[in-house]
């Protein structure tokens, strides 16, 4: 995130796109809902109408895969009305002139017509968002789970930068992390091709600062990404795995393809706090603590790093990750792999990433967190981004074209399925939550939201089970009949293992993320007949 | 300490399978701390090991202590570990809980049972006792019919119960949702069974089964001229303690465990009710 | 033997007085820890563990009389049969520093864990129990007990309490446990001036104007007596309702709970009730999928009714405690004092 998360609750216009952030970020969430009691407007980008769309002055229900076709409409109807931030884009962007003779030479009918939202629709959301200097987009998965996830993200930065809502408080663009310690796993570079700190890995300066402590070469060149990796295939390169907190067997696209590529190995070892899907293929699980039994930091999405203290000694043989690593790199020969406690480990982090520079212990003890960048001890971290000047220099319009999702909807797969979490009660492949037996109790199995329309033309019943398919598979679902969708559209969670859901996600990913298109794909239903 | 959670324990001394999902478990406990003693609309709550407890209706009538009967349908994990369960076995036993039908008040009563599925449980309980009664011919009823609904006839359940009454006098009519070849009896939902002439300015209805066909019969009835307060109903809710305590059974301000489970239609209209529809 | 009902305690005597009462019992109080929370906790060295009188602790007293999670048996399953076994006896505790909107809601829990039965194992905890409060000079930001009847000061209901005069406390009786625990340290107290009371009656009176909520909680407890609430207020804030049980776990009148079995191995086990939420959907869902509540339009339906109507028919007072615990823990804002102000407020 730009902003911090407070800063939402006293923004004037918050557009959300892409996230049910109610269900899946409830403390920002939170922060959503104070300001619109508080008489912000709120705008929401959703194909769903969720509970916050519920909620929203303006719900752009789009159809699935057109948010540049959106937001260029948007930002087309922003110069029209003349409301685009001339000072700002003189002082503080560049190359905004082939962006503005771009968005000339639409047709703001066709445009709307893509989306499938009237324009009239549009037209006032673009001037709520682009008449307050108090604007916050707030973005999640619904933008970068595409084949164009790239481009949906500078779409919206285009957008803010064109109103001039970025660079200050209150106003950003805000994407909300999933996991608790995402942000923190990808400042430590659990990334192809950077370093921590996201120091690239091509710039041979800061290898060597790092082969100085680490002992050890450091390749040049960036590795694979999670879905390269998992989708190499049955005779790919990969030959050998180490997955720690992951379940790709229920979580990645195209499972058919990931399986694959598992039964190719010559080797897997797991580790993780549950025996997962992912694990039961392991040669060697590592029973892992949980966040309960060991210390370190957790930094989330507003770029905080705080500490996470134990609270009780690990049950039975379960080690923290660190130690897990540490185990593994001594056997391995790795130099400097004993460190005493993750005290030490930060240490040597706050040394080698300059926006980590100042986080120490003694400081994140007495705080409720630092935000980076904290250059170091005196420095009081950074409550949004990008104040004075843009991290390279001046932000950067570039051209964004609508493209369509990697697969249509067509006369046999005539469904548009859209994934993503189900409720409040589960966590992604709910390898934790269903250890729950009250979570369990609220959210029992998986279901397919379909709208009353297409059930009625499919001649199903609320709570009977279909069959899903797709060109790469099919999996047996219970329905619920809901007006969340639209016609035309399914949605489903990927929580429950008895309904693989991803065996029908395509593998098609974002060709600069490598993020998978995990929320279009195209499906048929099909009634179950009765045994 | 708690000694209001500890169950008793009791033996399966029998299995009577109803169909091929109801069975019955005849029942007699063994360290019972009080005497154990109940009236026809009480519950227990059900132990079976390493599952909990769930609320069961007793279906047989107190006359047959220190033998009792719970019938169960197989319906989730309790039930279903119970169905696993031998003559012989050992389960928990907390009770009896709740507010029974009021008998008294069924002295010379023409008595008028309409039941569907397991819903029969609990009214098994009210006719045994009424058949025990006019045996002994003080307050006695007068006369019985039952009218039972069932999905299929495989699903038709309590037949042993149903001849025995039958050769002892009760009027019990049987009907399916849908028949086949070796049903000669009637096919239709039991509504459908309620004629004007099983009415009379006397008769007590008591009703059991799901929520819809309670909400029909009770319409019907109400149609049909019976009085608010001469119609009981006797309703299921997920229930955790018995005793009024744990909340899960809460029905518009009052708890089905203690205020219930037995309710009088005149007392069901002033709530808001699911069974009503309302 | 005098009887000592009222009486005052220099605030130096405070700590000298407690540490004689924690040898004879457990002794648990506020106290703010390292990370900056303040809890009821248990005080194993009163020297150490800083008693923390000026802030209102997270958690009242519900989770020491109804564990979040408490063992109600032991069960084992093997040759000689399926047999349960009672959990251990509970201690004798003293609980010092109690706000008085806590002790009202133990005095509700006392309702409703006596009737039809006495439960043992509250029951158990509770004649263990000496109940010391403090009454409220200075509400919490939240704080509306004045309009529930449970506070700023009590008349009743609490062994001791302990009025803040500045320098010292104005102690009194109001129960036999209290009186005996200030005839047996009688010489710790100095008697009562008419200075004293002037003091105390001043800062009663300057305590109940500095609230800075205004609930109508009484207006709404009668309006409901008499009118439905509109469907529109009770989906406004289902929509809003997360189902995160947690208005229901830091309420301190909140008392619904589950049992479950949770195996130790094939031959033993343990029973367990825990804390649960009449919010969530699995609370009412019988097997077969039916659900008496509707939880997308009634998700709060029942907690709200439970507390200002159902409660206020049977014991003639609502079951809020106006404590304000549930006002910054809900995500959405429909916290009590929202559908009271929505229902108020509303003109049909």
């Amino acid at each position: 995130m730009t902003n911090s998360i407070e800063e939402l609750g006293s923004a004037d216009v918050l557009l959300v796109t892409g996230s049910n952030t109610t269900e899946t970020h409830p403390q920002i969430g939170r922060n959503i809902l104070e300001a619109v009691d508080g008489g912000a407007k709120l705008i929401v980008i959703d194909p769903r109408r969720t509970d916050l769309a519920k909620e929203a002055h303006i719900h752009l229900n789009l159809r699935p895969g057109t948010d540049i076709a959106l937001i260029n409409c948007m930002m087309r109807i922003i110069l029209d009305e003349d409301l685009a931030d001339d000072l700002f884009i003189s002082m503080r962007t560049e190359n905004f002139i082939p962006l503005r003779d771009y968005l000339h030479r639409l047709d703001l009918d066709e445009l709307s017509a893509t989306t499938g939202i009237e324009l009239k629709k549009i037209h006032e959301a673009a001037c709520i968002y682009a008449r307050s200097s108090k604007s916050v987009i707030c973005y999640c998965l619904g933008v970068t789970q595409h084949s164009c996830g790239t481009d949906n993200v500078q779409a919206v930065a285009n957008l803010a930068m064109l109103t001039g809502n970025v660079e200050k408080k209150h106003s950003g663009v805000d994407p909300l992390r999933g996991q608790n310690n995402v942000q923190g796993a990808c400042d430590m570079a659990a990334l192809p091709a950077v370093l921590p700190g996201y120091q690239a890995i091509t710039d041979s300066a800061i290898r060597d600062r790092f082969q100085a402590v680490w002992k050890r070469e450091i390749p040049a060149v960036p590795g694979l990404s999670l879905t390269e990796m998992t989708h190499s295939g049955k005779d790919g390169a990969i030959r050998a795995m180490f997955i720690m907190g992951e379940n790709p067997l229920i979580s990645d696209p195209h499972l058919s393809r990931v399986q694959e590529t598992f039964e190719n190995l010559d080797f897997l070892a797991v580790s993780d706090i549950f025996l997962t899907e992912t694990a039961q293929h392991a040669h060697v699980v590592f029973p892992a603590a949980s966040f309960a039994e060991k210390r370190g930091t957790i930094t989330n999405s507003e770029r905080r790093v705080q500490l996470c203290r134990q609270a009780i000694p690990p049950i039975a043989n379960c080690r923290p990750d660190s130690e897990i690593i540490m185990e593994l790199g001594k056997r391995l020969d790795c130099p400097g792999m004993d460190f005493e406690s993750s005290d030490e480990i930060m240490e040597e982090i706050s040394l080698l990433t300059p926006i980590y520079g100042g986080m120490h212990y003694d400081r994140l003890e007495q705080s409720h967190g630092l935000q980076w960048p904290c250059w170091n001890r005196d420095h009081e971290g950074t409550e949004f981004l990008h104040k004075y000047y843009f991290t390279r220099g001046k932000g950067q319009f570039t051209i964004t074209r609508h493209q369509e999702p990697a697969e249509r909807p067509d006369r046999t797969y005539p469904y548009t399925l859209v994934t993503g979490r189900g409720s409040y009660h589960h966590y992604h492949t709910a390898t934790m939550t269903r250890n729950s037996k009250r979570l369990v109790r609220e959210y029992p199995e998986a279901l397919l939201e379909i709208n009353a329309q297409d059930a009625k033309t499919l001649q199903l019943q609320d709570g009977e089970k279909v069959e899903l398919l797709s060109r790469r598979g099919k999996v047996r679902i219970t329905i619920t009949i809901t007006d969340r969708v639209q016609p035309g559209t399914v949605f489903s969670s990927f929580h429950f293992f008895e309904v693989p859901i991803n065996q029908l996600t395509t593998s098609v990913m974002d060709p600069k993320s490598k993020c998978p298109e995990f929320k279009v794909c195209s499906v048929n239903l099909q009634k179950v007949k009765h045994d | 300490m708690n000694t209001n959670f500890i169950p008793a324990t009791a033996v399966i001394r029998e299995i009577i399978r109803e169909n091929d999902t109801i069975s019955t478990f005849r029942l007699e406990l063994i360290n019972k701390r009080v005497p154990f003693s109940f009236r026809s609309g009480q519950f227990c709550m059900l132990s079976v090991p390493h599952c909990g407890e769930a609320a069961i209706s007793i279906s047989s009538a107190p006359n047959a202590l220190p033998l009792f009967d719970l019938s169960i349908r197989n319906a989730g994990e309790l039930t279903n570990a119970m169905h696993q369960m031998k003559a012989g076995e050992q389960v928990g036993i907390r009770g009896p809980f709740g507010t029974p039908f009021p008998m008294a008040d069924f002295a010379n009563s023409d008595m008028l049972f309409v039941a569907g599925g397991i819903g029969l449980a609990p009214l098994k309980s009210v006719i045994d006792h009424c058949l025990f009664q006019s045996g002994l011919e003080a307050d006695a009823v007068a006369n019985i019919t039952l009218l039972y609904g069932s999905r299929s006839p495989s699903e038709v359940a309590f037949t042993t119960a149903i001849s025995s009454w039958k050769e002892q006098g009760i009027d019990c009519r049987l009907t399916v949702d849908a028949g086949d070849d070796s049903w000669h009896a009637n096919v239709g939902l039991v509504t459908e069974l309620l004629q004007k002439e099983l009415i009379t300015k006397n008769t007590k209805s008591l009703i059991c089964g799901p929520p819809v066909m309670i909400r029909f019969v009770i319409a019907r009835l109400t149609e049909m001229g019976c009085a608010s307060h001469d119609i009981f109903t006797t309703l299921e809710r997920h229930m955790k303690c018995g005793m009024g305590t744990c909340g899960h059974c809460h029905l518009d301000g009052k708890l089905v465990c203690v205020d219930g489970p037995v309710f009088s239609l005149e007392q069901l209209q002033t709530m808001d009710v699911m069974e009503l529809g309302t | 033997m005098i009887d000592l009902q009222e009486m005052i305690l220099e605030k130096d005597r405070l700590i000298p007085l407690l540490r004689k009462l924690k040898k004879e019992s457990r002794l648990i109080a506020p106290v703010t820890n390292k990370h900056g929370d303040t809890l009821l906790s248990e005080i194993n060295n009163i020297d150490r563990d800083t008693i923390d009188l000026d802030r209102q602790p997270q958690n009242s007293l519900k989770s020491f009389f109804l564990p979040q999670q408490e063992i109600l048996a032991h069960y084992s399953v093997d040759t000689t049969g399926y047999n349960f076994t009672a959990p251990e006896a509970a201690k004798e505790t003293i609980y010092f520093g109690v706000r008085s909107c806590d002790l009202t809601a133990l005095l509700y829990m006392d309702l409703i864990f006596s009737k039809p039965a006495k439960d043992a194992s509250y029951y158990d905890r509770r004649n263990r129990s000496v109940i010391i409060t403090l009454g409220c000079n200075d509400p919490f930001a939240n704080c509306f007990c004045e309009a529930t009847n449970s506070g700023p000061y009590l008349d009743y209901g609490y062994d001791l309490q302990f009025i803040d005069l500045g320098s010292s406390y104005y102690v009194a009786a109001g129960r036999r446990k209290g009186a005996d625990l200030l005839n047996k340290w009688d010489y710790f107290f100095r008697t009562v001036e008419e200075e004293d009371q002037k003091i105390r009656y001043q800062l009663f009176l300057e305590a109940r104007g500095r609230f800075n909520r205004n609930i109508q909680v009484s207006h709404a407890c009668h309006k409901l007596q008499e009118e439905e609430v509109a469907e529109t207020i009770w989906e406004k804030l289902a929509g809003r309702c997360y189902d995160c049980g947690g208005c229901a776990y830091v309420c301190p009148t909140c008392t619904c709970f589950s049992v479950d079995d949770m195996a130790i191995d094939d031959s033993h086990g343990t029973r367990i009730r825990s804390w649960d939420a009449c919010t969530s959907s699995g609370f009412t869902r019988m097997a077969g999928n039916h659900n008496p509540t509707d939880r997308t339009r009634h998700a709060l339906k029942q907690r709200f009714l439970h507390k200002l109507k159902y409660d206020y028919q049977k014991h003639g007072k609502a079951s809020c405690t106006g404590c304000g615990r549930c006002v910054d823990i809900c995500f959405g804002g429909v916290d009590i004092t929202t559908f009271i102000e929505m229902f108020t407020r509303d003109a049909s």
